[in-house]
């Protein structure tokens, strides 16, 4: 509940839109109450005043006809504009996550995949129908039942108590009953869906190792497992919002024949007319269709609550990397240092020990080592991804640790050994890279990157969309194309981790050689199991045991 | 196909896509209508409690107004009547039970028809060639089993049922009003019936709609995926204010076209409400004019129980068409969701009705031997003209082992994929001289690595007994030496029992292949197909993982693709990918080639 109103700031970008559904609700509620009423008092008043009698028709007539358009036009306004604002809301929300998500990269251990893409979508779209479907019928409901509380009372004043019992008990109590008995169901439904959905991205992913290793049999039971538990604990749910509902019924049932008892008592001591209590009779038949919406609603408030909760946690979690308090404006030159800097992962081992690297601007040096030994790590280490254990990192002599990320990853531009390809045409995977560039600049770095003769044998070259991952890629492809789009970057420094990887040794060697003009007057920090050609010049250090040692 | 049919004069193209796409809407509907019948008991309670509490409410409505005729038009004392209200109250709470049992049996109906529903997509997903999966955004994927699946919950939990009440109870209540006030029966009778024609009317254009806003949000789970996966390379190039801008974006676009839905949606119900009010408003005044004599269309006069029996009538008469309006949008939703199911899944699987028990493992003895020929091998890329491989037509022994080099994007992958039978293709690849070779027991017999192997939710070790299930710790822990797992496993303070996330987060590149080449070495297939088994790594691992591999491979045939000259030149041949076609590679000995692979 209170992780809901930790969101409640949202509400309030939206609120001359949602108070104008509240209003349009709560004419629509009040109209239809009235109407039945009016029609229930205009009636019985007719049948006991008998055929021939004088009686004004003109009220109740135009008050039965008016009170039905009020309750249609209101009704389809309501809707709209409470839908509108519900997904504006939305839009919202989603921006926000976004930006909540971006300075907190990387995630220390960061969530499935697919629990993250289950978060953006049906956490944000459960907490959102929080408000539409919970607190605009939560205060209809009350309105309308406080107004029925006085009519009860100036009409038929014995039988207020039992009508403020029966209506406190729907209105109150029954949906304390639903969100407390789902709460728990809410979350589990919410965290089975992302199990759902993990489990179908996995075995997306690894589609072709499941084939290979025959184990598809073992992934439809696993996934089988998961879309029923999700449907148990759907149906649990469900279970738990028919019994509100039938609560509700039976409350209304009570306010009902209560005020019947009480109300036939009265007449018959001749202290409300036939026709009046007629009218009361029918308008508390209406008046009861406004919690019995809200019941059915409600049970959707637990999961938004749940995922109010996750959303709130993420948003909690402290950055790992904390911006400076003061920081220093973006050194003019870009020297690298690393002076005895000691770093591991979490608890574990120390992967650098007492490293030390320096590397003049436009000095190109090429990192060796084996496998596993850090040299990606020193990469992430010159993007601040990580902070050393100990020890300093500097760019243009100033501790990473002083200075801005922006201005720092503007200077850094890094080619990961995963780097991903996006949805989106050539061009647009290439301008992540530097958005001012124009297309003269960008089959340049595709020369450079060895792929512009691919590009240009594509049918709509520059403007090819590109699957998943780059799948109509092939592997080498792709990775031809994050190196075009981390050349294109205007940094100073670039960073490159296996850029030739998927590569055949002749294209490898090719762009190799090439490096030294193509990225000249910037530095270059290449990560390579790659021998270098005979010719290149280039500086080389080994990561051995945590330091890096020159390579004679 | 399409390619055909730009010959054909437009028009007529135009009439064979619209009648294409009727036919195909006629087949989702049939479908959609078939889910109702699994769902079995649960669902003829769903739909059956509600016709009865129908029975129930006209019995209450009665008794309603005969209680109040007989103490305000008759003066009878409370006291008389007090069985007849302690009725009313009985009745109350015989509905409300009711309505529990319709509401819970719904769900529980829905919720196994939608399990199956979502079964059925899954195995239809593993059913096809991995290129069938990789062609698709795995974001999309998921969305169609996640969450288009979930919206036929409302269909067959709410619209159905509803459907069946608004079908029955309306035209059962108006005839019962009939005899009472016939009037006021024909009026609701009159109108009852025409609201679904205009509703109708108004439905298909929010169904249009909502088809279009499917699709809309298929596309945005894509995105959402595709840029929640690059999120930290988006950062790290100064994306991240942009990208936040463009989720706004995409999201708002989302907003404007839903609109555009549910104005149209909503209206269908506003004509809805129109028919009601003036259904109700209209008995009201036409029996208030009855009681004051001013109309007389009756043979007899009306006493008060009957008008008010009439007017409570009146708008439960209504109430069906009303809750099928308020569920009209989940019918449209659903539909929606399956035209794109059909889309993405090319066509609608089978729902079974029960769990499918699971196919014995057919353990059929080795006949075959593991020579491999391929006859005329054909592969054309989905997205370009050209063939990645024409006509290759190549033998490989039994035993032998032979390198595939080649640039890349030249076909090598394809060419082990497609031996694989991971990859559809033309032409012919035999095993052992058999075409058809069962999938157990080519599974049995092959092994595959990609080049991007997936590392799933679980520890390294679990992992590598995917290779086997039944492996014991030994085994396992054998098949991580001879990868060179340990290496990397053994620095980890949980070793083998490290876990290791979605995508093999948290291993790097080297050390996720290395994993999955460890896989590979719990089972003993016959065939290795290894693409890229040494990227990543550096010589001197480099020469232990070929040690260890070539070791293994002793009298089993292995295939690699690979851009490493050290691999290469240890094989016993090799053969060049180019320009679609298989070539040898000519070697004077393989001993001369350098192992460091070094240009001269």
């Amino acid at each position: 509940m209170s992780a809901l109103l930790h969101f409640r700031w949202l509400l309030a970008a939206q609120a001359s839109r949602l108070l104008l559904t509240l209003l349009l609700a709560l004419i629509a509620i009040f109209a239809g109450i009235g109407l039945l009423g009016v029609s229930g008092w205009f009636i019985t008043a007719a049948a006991l005043a008998g055929s021939g009698a004088a009686f004004n028709l003109f009220a109740p007539s135009s008050l039965v006809r008016g009170l039905s358009f009020v309750r249609i036009l209101s009704r389809y306004g309501e809707r709209l504009v409470g839908h509108d604002a519900t997904l504006r809301l939305l839009s919202g929300m989603r921006g926000w996550l976004f930006a909540t998500l971006f300075p907190k990269l990387p995630l220390g251990l960061s969530p499935r995949h697919g629990d993250l893409v289950s978060r953006l979508t049906a956490d944000i779209d459960a907490l959102n129908t929080a408000f539409l479907s919970s607190v605009i019928p939560l205060l209809g409901t009350f309105a309308a039942g406080t107004v029925m509380a006085l009519a009860v009372h100036l009409l038929v004043p014995d039988a207020t108590l039992f009508y403020v019992v029966a209506f406190s008990v729907s209105m109150v109590a029954v949906p304390w009953f639903l969100i407390r008995s789902t709460r728990r169901a809410g979350q589990a439904m919410v965290e089975r869906a992302s199990d759902l959905r993990g489990a179908v991205l996995d075995t997306v992913g690894g589609h072709s190792d499941l084939v290979a290793f025959g184990a598809t049999e073992d992934a439809l039971r696993y996934f089988e497992t998961a879309a029923d538990r999700l449907a148990r604990s759907k149906c649990a749910m469900a279970r738990r919002s028919a019994v509100a509902q039938s609560l509700v019924q039976i409350c209304g049932a009570a306010a009902f024949v209560s005020v019947l008892w009480a109300g036939l008592a009265a007449y018959g001591q001749g202290q409300i007319a036939g026709a009046v209590l007629v009218g009361l009779l029918l308008a508390l038949l209406g008046s009861f269709e406004a919690p019995a919406m809200l019941s059915r609603n409600l049970a959707r408030f637990s999961a938004s609550a749940a995922a109010a909760e996750r959303l709130r946690d993420l948003e909690q979690s402290p950055a790992r990397i904390a911006e400076p308090l003061r920081p220093t404006k973006m050194p003019e030159h870009a020297d690298i240092v690393l002076d005895h800097v000691r770093f591991g992962y979490g608890d574990g081992a120390d992967v650098l020990a007492e490293c030390d690297l320096v590397v003049p601007e436009g000095q190109h040096v090429a990192i060796q080592g084996p496998s596993g030994a850090g040299k990606s790590t020193i990469l992430q280490l010159l993007l601040r991804l990580y902070d050393p254990r100990s020890g300093v990192v500097r760019i243009g002599g100033e501790d990473l640790r002083t200075l801005v990320a922006d201005d720092l990853h503007r200077q850094v531009a890094l080619l990961e050994q995963n780097a991903p390809v996006f949805i989106d045409t050539v061009r647009g995977n290439l301008l992540i890279g530097d958005p001012a560039a124009d297309d003269r600049r960008l089959w340049q770095v595709l020369e450079d990157a060895k792929l512009a003769d691919f590009v240009r044998s594509l049918p709509r070259g520059l403007d090819t969309m590109l699957g998943e991952t780059g799948k109509t890629l092939s592997a080498g492809q792709a990775r031809r194309l994050c190196l075009a789009r981390t050349m294109l970057s205007p940094a100073r420094i670039v960073l490159l981790d296996e850029p030739t990887s998927g590569l055949d040794r002749e294209t490898e060697c090719a762009f190799l050689a090439d490096i030294e003009h193509v990225l000249a007057g910037r530095s270059v920090v290449l990560v390579t199991h790659a021998d270098l050609p005979a010719r290149s010049g280039m500086r080389v250090l080994t990561l051995k045991d945590g330091r890096l040692e020159e390579k004679p | 196909m399409s390619a055909n049919s730009t010959e054909l004069p437009l028009d007529v193209v135009a009439d064979a896509a619209l009648d294409h796409r009727k036919s195909k809407e006629q087949a989702q509907t049939r479908w959609l209508s078939g889910l109702g019948r699994l769902g079995g008991r649960a669902m003829a309670v769903a739909i059956g409690a509600p016709l009865l509490a129908g029975l129930l409410l006209v019995v209450q409505a009665w008794l309603v107004a005969d209680t109040l005729e007989r103490a305000i038009g008759g003066g009878v004392a409370r006291a008389e009547l007090a069985t007849g209200i302690a009725l009313i109250a009985a009745l109350f709470v015989a509905r409300a039970g009711l309505s529990y049992l319709a509401e819970s049996n719904g769900s529980l109906a829905a919720e196994h028809v939608i399990s199956r529903v979502r079964l059925a997509l899954f195995r239809k997903t593993l059913s096809e060639r991995p290129d069938w999966s990789a062609s698709r955004a795995s974001g999309a994927i998921s969305a169609a089993i996640v969450d288009q699946a979930e919206s036929l919950e409302g269909f067959l939990a709410r619209f159905l049922p509803a459907m069946i009440q608004a079908a029955i109870l309306p035209m059962a209540f108006a005839v019962i009003v009939l005899p009472v006030d016939w009037v006021a029966g024909m009026l609701l009778l009159v109108t009852a019936p025409l609201i679904p024609v205009f509703m109708a009317l108004a439905g298909w254009g929010a169904e249009a709609a909502k088809r279009s806003e499917a699709v809309a949000f298929a596309r945005l789970s894509a995105y959402f995926a595709d840029r929640l996966r690059g999120m930290l390379t988006l950062k790290l190039f100064g994306r991240a204010e942009a990208e936040t801008r463009a989720v706004g974006e995409a999201s708002e676009q989302l907003r404007q076209s839903t609109m555009r839905v549910l104005r149209i949606a909503f209206l269908s119900s506003a004509v809805l409400e129109f028919f009601a009010a003036l259904g109700v408003a209209g008995t009201a005044l036409y029996i208030g004019l009855t009681f004051l004599g001013m109309v007389n269309l009756r043979f007899d006069v009306l006493t008060l129980q009957a008008g008010l029996f009439c007017l409570l009538m009146a708008p439960e008469v209504y109430q069906p068409l009303r809750l099928l309006a308020a569920h009209y949008h989940d019918r449209a939703g659903a539909k929606a969701s399956i035209a794109e199911l059909d889309t993405l899944f090319e066509g609608l699987p089978e729902v079974s009705p029960k769990s499918t028990s699971q196919k014995e493992r057919a353990t059929s003895p080795r006949a075959t031997d593991a020579t491999i020929v391929a006859t005329g091998l054909t592969v054309r890329a989905p997205d370009r003209t050209g063939a990645v491989l024409d006509g290759v037509t190549f033998r490989i022994e039994a035993g032998e082992q032979v390198a595939i080099v080649g640039e890349s994007g030249s076909g090598k992958t394809t060419l082990l994929e497609a031996v694989a039978r991971l990859r559809g293709h033309e032409g012919s690849v035999t095993i052992g001289g058999d075409p058809e070779i069962g999938e157990t027991q080519l599974r049995q017999m092959l092994a595959f690595l990609g080049q991007k192997p997936r590392l799933f939710q679980g520890t390294i070790a679990e992992n590598i007994r995917l290779g086997r299930r039944d492996a014991s710790e030994a085994d396992v822990r054998a098949a991580a030496e001879r990868a060179v797992v340990s290496d990397f496993a053994d620095l980890l303070p949980l070793g083998l029992e490290t876990p290791v996330g979605e995508g093999g987060l948290g291993l790097s590149g080297g050390e996720a292949h290395r994993v999955a080449l460890a896989r590979i070495y719990l089972r003993s297939p016959d065939i290795l197909l290894l693409d890229e088994p040494t990227a990543h790594l550096d010589g001197a691992t480099e020469e232990r993982v070929i040690d260890g591999m070539l070791d293994f491979a002793k009298g089993r045939t292995l295939i690699v693709a690979t851009h490493s000259r050290t691999l290469a030149a240890r094989m016993e041949r090799s053969l060049r990918v180019a320009g679609g076609q298989l070539m040898p590679v000519l070697r004077a000995k393989p001993k001369a080639v350098s192992r460091s692979g070094g240009v001269a």
